[in-house]
């Protein structure tokens, strides 16, 4: 199958080190989150995996091979870089049609990518006519091009309207499924989480994660019962005997730290206590990628800073 | 990969943007206007007349056409992260910018061919009488010396480009260039003026020459140039990073 593989990879600009022995596997038939602040070196990793940019050290292969040496790469690995990357004045078939005639890619594949991104009506028109998001699409409807076994897109949802990101989220999921390789950069935290199985996360340029989502998350985010009933008192005392952490809310809410439902669930109705509402707080990606940040103390001692090849 | 749909795809790229089918036109209108004009005013009778130049004059101004022709195939590329889209769809860079370079001189020689066409007929004609000392031979080795000139200065401005990054920057070094620097030192002959690239090629145009360049040599030193743009071009573009 066709994976990317980064071994041992460092990029530097003259004094500035953007990407720092990085050692990673992105697998197939899973979508992998690629997260970090702006210039932690997301988009030059993925330069250095096509051969866009030099590695000062390391390797990056696709499928064992390095980028360049792929014949009709984008037969391949499609990507997004940049949505200003298709020249203004061009319509966006035109652009696509040099692109599959460059790779040797059926024309029929044009009407079909422009179709799946929703593009069909505007393509005949120019592309500095388009909105980002139409021309996030185009990015899109390129990467999709040669129907390429691995994927590989630059903050995708970038402009793209409510609908958009619902469908964006939907195309990564089913990519994957059809066991494509998708790797998805990003700063958005609830955008990642609604598609990542996987999650890549990096800290001015090196690996500070690889793990499940779902992992990621619940070592790092405490789970929390929220619970509401009539009587807090009656509450607050059960739980203390017991030894949970509980805080008291408006409302009579109560969250229960590090507890989980089927406990204070069992425990409240030994107890004979009226319960109203019992949920389960699930940590989110955010809580856990803000724990994980501040726990990398480079972040908070010293604000992010931005590399130019970022922007 | 094999190099024939590299080449497809950069034809397909000239032919959809507009400002570059407009430079094309422009090649051939500005030619045979000015080399019409130059016939208006043509000093005919003076001892050192020359027919053969007067009706090719207006390459002097045609060639900025096919600079920032050139200057713009290239450029184009550089827009916005477009070079990276570029060497992702196909990354051997070298093959790419050979590519490029076909895509940018076949339609200037194809142009070209045409400019020095009507340069000469608007030429001859608007010259009457004073052209019959043009024969058929010279006039040919003038319209093909149009056409290669063209060429010639194209890809010198398309490698210049890659060098630079920049159409802008090229076009305020080949620009000025070709207007100021060629007519002050072009009166002073036979010196290293002569090989300067626009000199040198500009030989052909002339029914007679006595300088160290002839006609085909003076396009050799021409293209001398060319190739070394483009070689500098063709080193920037493989290795610095994108």
């Amino acid at each position: 199958m066709t994976s990317i593989d980064v071994q041992n990879l460092t990029k530097e600009y003259g004094t500035t080190r953007a990407v720092d022995h990085l050692t990673f596997r992105v697998l197939p038939g899973r979508v992998t989150g690629f997260l970090g602040p702006n210039g932690a070196g997301k988009s030059t990793t993925m330069r250095l995996v096509l051969g866009l940019d030099r590695p000062t050290r390391g390797t990056a292969t696709i499928g064992g091979r390095a980028y360049a040496t792929l014949c009709d790469p984008l037969r391949k690995v499609g990507t997004l870089l940049d949505a200003q990357a298709a020249h203004g004045s061009r319509t966006a078939r035109d652009h696509l049609r040099a692109l599959a005639v460059g790779n040797r890619i059926p024309d029929r594949r044009v009407d079909e990518v422009l179709a799946e991104t929703g593009l069909a009506s505007v393509a005949r028109r120019r592309v500095k006519t388009y909105s980002l998001g139409m021309r996030q699409r185009l990015g899109i409807a390129a990467a999709l091009l040669g129907d390429p076994e691995v994927v590989m897109l630059d903050e995708p949802s970038n402009g793209l309207d409510p609908e958009g990101i619902v469908w964006i989220r939907e195309l990564l999921r089913r990519l994957a499924k059809e066991g494509r390789t998708v790797l998805v950069s990003s700063h958005l935290m609830n955008e990642t989480a609604s598609f990542a199985d996987h999650l890549v996360v990096l800290g001015r340029g090196r690996l500070l994660a690889d793990t499940p989502m779902r992992e990621f998350i619940d070592a790092r985010v405490r789970p929390r019962v929220r619970v509401r009933t009539t009587d807090g008192s009656v509450l607050s005392q059960l739980l203390a005997e017991h030894g949970y952490e509980a805080a008291a809310h408006d409302d009579g809410l109560w969250t229960v730290e590090h507890a989980r439902v089927d406990d204070i669930g069992r425990l409240a109705s030994a107890a004979g206590l009226i319960v109203l509402e019992l949920t389960a707080d699930e940590g989110t990606l955010e809580q856990a990628y803000l724990d994980l940040t501040a726990s990398a103390t480079e972040f908070t001692t010293t604000p992010a800073r931005t590399l130019t090849q970022e922007a | 990969m094999p190099f024939v749909p590299v080449l497809h795809a950069e034809l397909i790229k000239i032919r959809t943007l507009r400002s570059l089918l407009g430079a094309l036109g422009a090649v051939v209108l500005v030619t045979g206007l000015f080399s019409a004009l130059a016939g208006l005013d043509s000093g005919a009778g003076e001892e050192d007349f020359d027919p053969l130049f007067s009706a090719f004059f207006g390459v002097s101004f045609g060639q900025i056409a096919a600079v920032a022709f050139g200057a713009t195939a290239v450029s184009s590329e550089f827009h916005g992260g477009g070079l990276r889209a570029t060497l992702a769809a196909v990354p051997r860079r070298g093959h790419w910018f050979a590519a490029k370079a076909v895509a940018v001189a076949v339609p200037v020689l194809a142009v070209g061919l045409i400019a020095g066409g009507v340069s000469l007929a608007v030429g001859k004609a608007v010259l009457g009488a004073d052209a019959n000392g043009l024969t058929w031979a010279k006039s040919l080795r003038g319209v093909i010396g149009c056409a290669l000139y063209l060429t010639l200065m194209a890809l010198l401005a398309a490698g210049l480009t890659a060098l630079l990054r920049s159409g802008v920057a090229t076009l305020s070094i080949l620009i000025p260039f070709l207007l100021i620097v060629s007519f002050v030192v072009g009166g002073v002959s036979g010196t290293v003026a002569d090989f300067l690239p626009d000199k040198a090629g500009q030989v052909v145009f002339h029914q007679t020459w006595n300088g160290s360049l002839g006609p085909w040599t003076g396009l050799a030193v021409t293209a001398l140039w060319a190739a070394g743009a483009l070689l500098a071009g063709a080193w920037s573009v493989r290795h610095r990073d994108a």
